[in-house]
């Protein structure tokens, strides 16, 4: 701390991956035939080209963060949680029956549902963890079951449980007094992204400056160094594990009480699948890092939202788009892949 | 079985990728059915001569010629094909696999998805095991069977590859007493059935009990070569550790105080569960070095993992300061006042990817000085600490938030030697603190443990390196097979004494 700000390198390094990624991209367009300047100009001003694309791209990256943040977590924990799915899941239903069932004051509603979707969350990512800690069951294994448990039953309580009166294919709609106040008329913003991007200052605050946070890094970082500080593994990872578990309740419950215009969970669950997982994407993109998370999840909503767009006015097969989405996702975590891989072979 | 071929190795050389020269042309060579000791320290390039020669490395220079035709291995395999085959140290058996799996494994002799020959397989085995007289359950997952037995299976796995050349890598370390009075006799049948062996190792008698002919490695060259019957252990004792060039470090005598660390009946185990440590008793003084030097691998890690709350003992007691310690936890010893130089620092002692401030505070993140309220961690002070640090032991960094991977090993262990000199111990537990590190550094961190002692603190100093035992110690223990073969003051040993129970053997007159 020098005083000047310097850009952080794999910021750096980041930056220089999107060129790769875009060139690699083109080259598939002109492959297929279409125009790759045209192509990107039209994702581009789709997803930042007027002011409700960028609140539309943020929308998507709202969730992104937090799934992105669970496995960023797990990382730097030495583990590789991918049970966001799942966690996340519960968190969508936690606020649901929150949200949809009793009647509350204002703003103590919106926070009940935050708070109970966060906890359940964290609830779902326990016996991952105890499994870790007590047996050793590596956190694949255990967080993949767990997301197939997690699908069926939150499909089981939506159904039975949380659909309104006469109807079976979403659950009863948040109350108003449950919703995140939507920022501008006609977008799908709401300030549940301040939520968001505060869970994830939160976090990176907790990681770097407490030494329960330093602890968790070091574990993950060299674990014989960490037993030789004294680190109590087993807590680190409960640590961990539990923080990823928030984020992805807190990232379920943001798709319903955060997210016009259904206010509701769907019972195939189908606006909140994928979205944990995609969350590893984003993670990876973000070097496993808080702040980075937001960045690449802002990333990945653009491509969401503004990939739209190349088919609309560049003529780009939607499946191509796709494809190129993925490609420049690939890329840009090739950097943290290697350095997770590395990490892991040992030093 | 091959016929056999003359091996030798001319002027070989090897320089690591990280710039450590292990092998400064060795010449090398090997008759048929002649069983040759390989001799030498820690790091003299035993293991490396012989990977060369199985085909594990690659040599940077010389030649290898086999029957008289020069050669290059590029793999295993090749040296397999002619007929070299080496058994390590660590075995490469699957655990849940039987013994003729193992064994079998990679030579099936079916085609990829063809049905396996498990019948042709098992004569073959059952006729390598009559030839060989060896004694082995071929039908026993290998995990079930002792140690002494999985060293069999490992060296059939090699002999069923029609190996005329078996090269042993400290094949006894592992060993009881009895079963490598097993594996001596079944060498011995090996060779009169014509095998060329050559057995790796430090232990003085062994190597004299069992080899034709004795080749002393040390410092990456050959430093002589004798026929095992002209040989005696003094000899191949002087030959194995010699000297080394290192300026001395000064040591004014000084009368030691009382005891600060006193341990009485210590058992220790290894990760196997074998006993490392078995039922030491000694203590360290205040303002004395103890040094306790030894060829690594008997028992000195397990000790010192022991005494800073690394690893649980199975049996004994540690007194710290007059009270016994009830709580063997690393935080619990720091507090007390034990400072610990671990044997490997990226393995323990630093976070190669953390920075320097970072890995100032690694083991002193609990104590309060860098603490704020609610756990929080209180960065000036850490900031301040590691500038300090860095001012005080010369390290050379870009920064103190660089990442300590950028920084060269000698200043790594600078700032890990820095770290835990100056957490105030009353004890300083060392282990290999200058191992691989430059000249400078290796003079100035003996210095500051010259330093400590002078100070009035304890310091247990455990080193491979004989030349570091003798300049620091006030006392030495030498270790062999978990226990102290001797102990005495620095005054009462030479080189030469310790270098002998270093292998294991008790010198004339001695006890």
């Amino acid at each position: 701390m020098n005083g000047r700000f310097r850009i952080p390198r794999p910021l750096v390094e980041s930056l220089a991956t999107i060129g790769v990624g875009l060139v690699a991209g083109g080259l598939l367009m002109l492959v297929f035939g279409n125009n790759p300047l045209r192509a990107y100009r039209a994702l581009f001003v789709g997803a930042f080209g007027s002011l409700e694309d960028v609140l539309e791209t943020l929308a998507f990256a709202t969730p992104l963060m937090l799934t992105g943040l669970t496995f960023a977590v797990g990382v730097r924990a030495g583990l590789f949680n991918i049970g966001a799915e799942g966690q996340m899941y519960l968190g969508a239903v936690g606020a649901t029956f929150i949200a949809g069932t009793f009647a509350l004051p204002p703003l103590v509603h919106v926070a009940a549902a935050t708070l109970v979707a966060m906890l359940c969350g964290a609830l779902w990512a326990l016996p991952p963890a105890l499994l870790k800690i007590w047996r050793g069951v590596h956190e694949v294994i255990s967080t993949i079951m767990c997301n197939w448990i997690a699908f069926h039953l939150s499909t089981y309580l939506v159904i039975y449980f949380l659909t309104g009166a006469g109807r079976a294919d979403s659950t009863r709609p948040a109350l108003p007094t449950a919703r995140y106040p939507v920022l501008f008329a006609e977008s799908t913003l709401t300030a549940v992204v301040f939520v968001a991007v505060a869970f994830c200052l939160a976090v990176y605050l907790y990681l770097w400056g407490t030494r329960a946070g330093y602890e968790l890094r070091l574990a993950g970082e060299n674990p014989e160094a960490a037993r030789y500080a004294g680190v109590h593994a087993g807590r680190a990872m409960l640590l961990s594990f539990g923080i990823g578990g928030l984020a992805a309740g807190l990232a379920g419950a943001s798709q319903i009480i955060g997210r016009p215009p259904a206010w509701s969970l769907y019972a195939t669950l189908g606006n909140v699948t994928t979205l944990g997982f995609d969350g590893i994407g984003v993670a990876l993109v973000g070097r496993s890092h808080p702040l980075g998370g937001i960045l690449a999840a802002f990333l990945f909503g653009a491509l969401a939202h503004g990939g739209r767009f190349m088919e609309y006015h560049a003529g780009v097969l939607s499946e191509l788009v796709r494809a190129i989405n993925g490609l420049i996702v690939l890329t840009l975590a090739v950097p943290e892949l290697w350095a997770i891989t590395r990490r892991r072979l040992g030093r | 079985m091959h016929a056999q071929p003359h091996i030798e190795m001319r002027g070989i050389h090897k320089v690591y990728a990280d710039g450590t020269v292990a092998l400064r042309g060795v010449d090398f060579r090997l008759q048929p059915g002649e069983i040759v000791g390989l001799l030498g320290e820690n790091g003299a390039g035993k293991t490396t001569l012989m990977k060369i020669l199985s085909g594990l490395l690659r040599p940077t220079r010389g030649e290898l010629v086999v029957g008289g035709r020069p050669l290059q291995f590029r793999n295993p395999d090749e040296a397999l094909r002619a007929g070299i085959g080496m058994v390590h140290q660590t075995f490469a058996l699957v655990p849940p696999y039987t013994a003729l799996q193992n064994i079998v494994l990679g030579q099936e002799g079916a085609a990829l998805l063809g049905p396996l020959q498990v019948q042709a397989a098992r004569q073959r085995v059952s006729q390598l095991l009559t030839q060989t007289g060896l004694a082995v359950p071929l039908d026993v997952p290998v995990e079930s069977l002792p140690i002494g037995v999985q060293q069999r299976v490992e060296i059939l796995k090699v002999l069923y590859r029609g190996t005329s050349v078996l090269i042993l890598d400290e094949p006894t370390s592992a060993l009881t007493p009895t079963e490598v009075g097993d594996l001596f006799d079944f060498l011995r049948r090996l060779r009169a059935g014509g095998t060329t062996i050559v057995f790796i190792t430090h232990k003085l008698r062994e190597v004299l009990d069992i080899s034709n002919r004795i080749v002393v490695l040390r410092a990456g060259q050959v430093a002589g070569e004798v026929p095992a019957e002209a040989a005696s252990a003094e000899d191949l004792a002087e030959l194995m550790v010699g000297r080394k060039i290192v300026p001395r470090v000064s040591r004014a005598a000084r009368p030691a105080g009382a005891p600060v660390l006193t341990v009485r009946g210590l058992h220790v185990l290894n990760d196997q569960g074998g006993v490392a440590v078995r039922g030491l008793d000694f203590e360290v003084r205040a303002g004395e070095v103890f040094g306790i030097a030894g060829v690594e691998g008997n028992g000195q890690s397990e000790l010192v993992q022991a005494l800073t709350g690394l690893r649980p003992p199975a049996g004994g007691e540690l007194v710290l300061n007059g009270t016994r310690v009830q709580h063997l936890h690393p935080l619990a010893l720091y507090r007390r006042g034990v400072c610990h130089i671990p044997e490997d620092k990226a393995r323990f002692g630093l976070a190669l990817n953390f920075d320097l401030a970072e890995n100032a505070i690694l083991s002193r993140q609990a104590e309060p000085v860098f603490l704020r309220a609610m756990g929080r961690l209180n960065w000036t002070r850490i900031l301040a600490y590691a500038r300090q640090l860095v001012e005080r032991f010369n390290v050379i960094a870009p920064g103190i938030r660089a990442v300590v991977r950028s920084l060269s090993g000698g200043n790594q262990q600078r700032l890990l030697v820095g770290r835990e000199l100056s957490k105030q111990p009353v004890l300083v537990v060392a282990m290999h603190p200058t191992r691989g590190l430059d000249i400078a550094s290796t003079v100035y961190i003996r210095e500051l443990l010259v330093q400590m002692r002078d100070q009035g603190k304890g310091v247990l100093l455990v080193s491979a390196d004989l030349d570091e035992i003798l300049e620091l110690s006030d006392r030495i223990a030498v270790m062999y097979e978990g226990a102290f073969i001797g102990t005495g003051t620095a005054e009462e040993f030479s080189r030469e004494e310790i270098g002998l129970m270093m292998g294991g053997v008790l010198p004339q007159g001695r006890r």
